[in-house]
Formats: C-alpha cells, sequence, structure tokens
C-alpha cells in the first residue's frame, strides 16, 4: 500500500534576465494506492510539472512530496512515466524498448525476455517483437510505452497527456485498453489531460487546476459506476460541473494577465 | 475480447513486411534515369573527337584514355615507381576510410564528454572553433613536416579536416536530444552513466554521420591534394604525373577515377547510414 503526498509543493522556474516563473504553488494532494487521478486544467497550469515533480526528475523549490512519508528526492523504482509523444527510443526494437528499464536494472536476460514476451502478449503486440518504433501506427506505438511501464509492475504510472496526439477512434480503444490493464495490474495512475470527457469517464477523481501560477482548485470524485460511457445518465453533470470550473478559471487567469496578455497571445498564434 | 483485438489490429499500419511486387523493376528504371546524362555527355564526347574537335589533345574522350589504360596495362609511372592503377584507387580509399574513421570516433567521444562537462566545453568550444574553419588542404604542409611523406600524412589532413567540425557537430547534436527520452530513460531507472551511453550516443549518431558525409567531399579532395605535393603515390599522383609528362590521357583518366571512386565511398556512406543508423532516414 503506497500512499502519495504532495505537502505545499511549489516550483519556480528561473527566467530569462531573472524573470523567474511560477509554475506551482502550494499544492496539495493525496493519492491513494489503485487510485486513477486525472489532472485536469488548461495548458500553461503546471500539470506536466508537477507529475515531474513526483516522478522525481525535476528538484522541488518549495514543500515537499512523500511516498509512503519517504521523501522523493529523485527517480524512484515503482514511478515511470509514459509521455504524449510516448517517447520511445527510435534505434531500439518494440521488445528492446519495452524491455529497456528491466535491462537497466541489470535484470538478468532470461528473466526480461520472458518478462518482455508476456507483457507484448499481453498489449497484443508479439507480432511485432522486432519492429522498431517507426513502423507502428500511433495507436501500437502509445500501447508499446504502456507496455514498458507495465512491465516493470510499477506502482505508479505517471501519464502526461499520452492520447493527446491520437486520432478520435484510437483514442477511444486506447483509454478502453488503459482501463483494461488498469484493472488488471491495479497500479496508481496519475493521468494529464486537458480533455474534460476524458477525465471524466477514466478518472476515479478529477483534480482540477488553474494556471498562473498552477494550483488546485477543485477535486470531483467521479461516482458513476465502470464501464462508463459518455452517453450515461449523470455524465453530463459531471461535464458541466467540470466545464464550468475550467471556462471560471480560464476567464480569471485571462483577467488576471490582462486584456494585453491575451492580444499578445492571438499576435502569437497568428 | 476476439471483438476488441480484431479492432486494435486494424488499427495498425501497413507495414511493409516484404518488399511490395515490382520493386527491382522500380530499381532498374532509378538506375536508368542516373545513367541517361552520362550517356549523353559520353556520346557527345566522343562523336566530337571523332569529328575532328581540336579539343580533343586536351580533353581526350573516354574511349581513348580507356584505350591507353589497358595499352599501359594498367600501370602508371616508370621502374621502380610504377604502380598498378587499382593499387592507387586502393590506396587513396583506404587513406580517406581510415582518417574519416578515426576522426568520427575521436569526435564523438570528444564530443560526448566535454557536453558532460559544462566548464570544459565552455573552455575548448571557442579553440574548436577557431580550428574548424581551416581547410583540409590547409594542414597539408604541416602533416609533411610532423610525419614526412607518406601514409601518416594523408591520414593526419583527413583527420583534421573532419574532427573539429564533428566535435562541433556532436555538441550540438547532444544539446539537441529529445528531453522527454533523458526523461522517460530515467524514470526507467537509468543512472547517469547509462543516460549518456544508451540514449544520448545513439541518439547522435545519425546526425553527426550525416555530417560526415557531408565533410566526406572536402577530405576526398585534401587526401588527392596531399598526393599531388607530397605523397608520392595513390590516384593524385596519378593526375600530377600525368600534367609532369603533358599526359592529358592519364590526366583525365585520373579524373575519371578520382570521380568514381568518390562516389563509390558515398555510396558506401550511405549504405552503412541504410544498415546501420536505419532509424533514420537517409538525406
Amino acid at each position: 500500500m503506497t500512499t502519495l503526498a504532495c505537502h505545499s509543493v511549489g516550483k519556480v522556474w528561473p527566467g530569462a534576465g531573472g524573470l523567474a516563473v511560477t509554475a506551482l504553488a502550494d499544492i496539495n494532494l493525496t493519492v491513494e494506492n489503485g487510485e486513477f487521478v486525472a489532472l485536469l486544467g488548461p495548458s500553461g497550469c503546471g500539470k506536466s510539472t508537477l507529475l515531474e515533480l513526483i516522478a522525481g526528475l525535476e528538484p522541488l523549490s518549495s514543500g515537499r512530496i512523500t511516498l509512503d512519508n519517504k521523501p522523493v528526492t529523485g527517480p524512484e523504482p515503482g514511478v515511470v512515466m509514459v509521455f504524449q509523444d510516448h517517447s520511445l527510443f527510435p534505434w531500439l526494437s518494440v521488445k528492446d524498448n519495452v524491455g529497456f528499464g528491466l535491462a537497466m536494472k541489470k535484470v538478468p536476460k532470461p528473466e526480461r525476455e520472458e518478462r518482455v514476451a508476456k507483457m507484448l502478449s499481453r498489449v497484443r503486440l508479439s507480432k511485432f517483437a522486432d519492429h522498431r518504433p517507426h513502423q507502428l501506427s500511433g495507436g501500437m506505438k502509445q500501447r508499446v510505452a504502456i507496455a514498458r511501464a507495465l512491465v516493470e509492475s510499477p506502482e505508479f504510472i505517471m501519464m502526461d497527456e499520452p492520447f493527446a496526439a491520437l486520432d478520435f477512434q484510437t483514442r477511444v480503444l486506447m483509454q478502453r485498453f488503459l482501463l483494461e490493464v488498469w484493472s488488471e495490474f491495479k497500479p496508481t495512475i496519475i493521468f494529464v489531460t486537458h480533455h474534460i470527457d476524458e477525465a471524466v469517464l477514466l478518472a476515479d477523481r478529477v483534480v482540477v487546476m488553474s494556471a498562473g501560477p498552477g494550483r488546485i482548485v477543485e477535486e470531483v470524485r467521479i461516482d458513476l459506476p465502470r464501464p462508463r460511457r459518455m452517453t450515461d445518465p449523470g455524465f453530463n453533470d459531471y461535464r458541466t460541473r467540470l466545464t464550468e470550473t475550467l471556462e471560471r478559471e480560464v476567464m480569471r487567469a485571462s483577467d488576471d494577465d490582462g486584456l494585453a496578455a491575451i492580444a499578445g497571445s492571438v499576435s502569437d498564434a497568428a | 475480447m476476439t471483438d476488441r483485438t480484431g479492432t486494435f489490429e486494424s488499427v495498425a499500419p501497413a507495414v511493409a513486411e516484404t518488399r511490395p511486387p515490382g520493386t527491382a523493376g522500380k530499381w532498374g528504371r532509378v538506375v536508368l534515369k542516373g545513367l541517361i546524362p552520362w550517356i549523353v555527355v559520353i556520346a557527345i564526347w566522343e562523336i566530337a573527337a571523332a569529328s575532328g574537335w581540336n579539343g580533343a589533345v586536351l580533353f581526350p574522350p573516354p574511349s581513348a584514355f580507356i584505350a591507353y589504360a589497358v595499352e599501359s596495362d594498367f600501370r602508371v609511372g616508370f621502374g621502380a615507381d610504377a604502380m598498378p592503377i587499382p593499387m592507387a584507387i586502393v590506396i587513396s580509399a583506404v587513406r580517406v576510410l581510415v582518417g574519416l574513421a578515426i576522426g568520427f570516433a575521436a569526435a564523438l567521444i570528444t564530443g560526448i564528454v566535454i557536453s558532460a562537462f559544462s566548464t570544459i566545453s565552455d573552455m575548448l568550444l571557442p579553440l574548436i572553433r577557431g580550428l574548424a574553419p581551416i581547410a583540409p588542404i590547409a594542414w597539408i604542409p604541416l602533416g609533411i613536416v610532423l610525419f614526412g611523406i607518406g601514409n601518416p600524412t594523408a591520414i593526419f589532413v583527413v583527420f583534421m579536416g573532419v574532427y573539429f567540425i564533428l566535435t562541433i557537430s556532436t555538441v550540438a547534436a547532444v544539446n539537441a536530444v529529445d528531453q522527454r527520452l533523458i526523461k522517460t530513460a530515467r524514470s526507467f531507472g537509468a543512472s547517469k552513466p547509462q543516460v549518456w551511453t544508451q540514449v544520448i550516443f545513439p541518439a547522435v549518431l545519425p546526425q553527426v554521420f550525416t555530417m560526415l558525409r557531408i565533410n566526406f567531399f572536402a577530405a576526398w579532395m585534401a587526401v588527392l591534394a596531399a598526393e599531388m605535393v607530397g605523397v608520392k603515390n595513390g590516384l593524385g599522383m596519378m593526375i600530377i604525373l600525368g600534367r609532369e609528362m603533358f599526359n592529358t590521357k592519364l590526366i583525365l583518366l585520373g579524373m575519371c577515377m578520382v570521380g568514381a571512386t568518390g562516389y563509390l565511398v558515398d555510396v558506401l556512406l550511405v549504405q552503412i547510414q541504410r544498415k546501420i543508423l536505419w532509424w533514420q532516414p537517409a538525406p
């Protein structure tokens, strides 16, 4: 039973010319073992940064992150990341990508091969074991990335908008696939997304974040039976509630920045 | 379950398990397209020479210089210095390949090691950037002073011609490695040395190898120049011997060999890129 706890976590990025940017301020969050938590928020709210802090990939500026009351000081075994662009190593075959973490930890080759083969057959990619990532479709790459995480038997999987780059049909399949492996392997998942529907569909709990600086504005427990469908009664209530919260926060953040900031972002986009 | 499996596989792209039919025919056409300009140029050249063009004395056509090569039993030079033409090709090609290989390996090691220590790279990079613009041929006199006349000088010239540029390229490639790959590796338990050997090293290989290919031609020219001015064998010597004897057939034969050998070495480098660095399409 591993519990993750963030206590008043803050992160300041040193900016150019001494203009430091406060990415996160006073984040308090507790995640229980086996829970599926979605971090929902507009871009720039620091949700990816929070994920990297929890994964021990970046140092904290203030506060404390603990796993079972032990402070996180670097990458912990049992905490793995899955990024939006899958981040497969292009020079490794599918099976070597999946076995990467085991190889780094010097797991003996026969055991490594056995665990990799088992996982590949579980994610239905056995046929593609010797393929290279560039020969796979987007959905298959993301399944390899998930297999690479699951083969470690991790307690925590940090997912940074893992399905954001996929087309709608693939995304739906991948969401089902993720729930399937989650209920089978029972890792704790922290899932970053900016899609309200995706958050409600997948998570036990949705944590809404706001930008400038990033902080938690609301936590919503999703009390809907699984498997969920977007057409379920009750789904829409959660969607409405989260949409209203997000809209309010986006408007508030843009008011804080002033209209100049909006004009700036529009001209940047143009 | 089975249904879903079916759906999943339908998401898979058409993976090229076997070559599509007609691949051989397509290759044939590509080769043919590349050959046509050659045939046209040589045909015009031959026809002009045959119809009494005066320039044919200075620019003897392939039929003339190839006949010359056959007549002289594929040897150039006199007496003890005489050397078979294939030997000249091999000597020049080996010199450039050995120089490139040593330069490539040394630049990768230097680039990666100095990137790992920012103080060292801050100190050394300005020096390397000052040495990189020196053309390979400019190192020839120094090479002859240091190593005398022979293979070490030719290899030294190639090495100096590519080493600094490839070191800069390695440092740039290390800085451009996708941070998410590094973060992924660290989250999967890779130690700092493992990140360097298992992620950064393979990640920079394609870019540095592409730079090697781009710089191959300059290195090739430098080897020939070294052979012309001091190192007394190889294809460069063949051309300079032609000049000394005012034998234009020998000059053009040498030029033709230089072009063909350079082309073949470049093809070899592309094949290395395709076979070993397969994760990046060859440009």
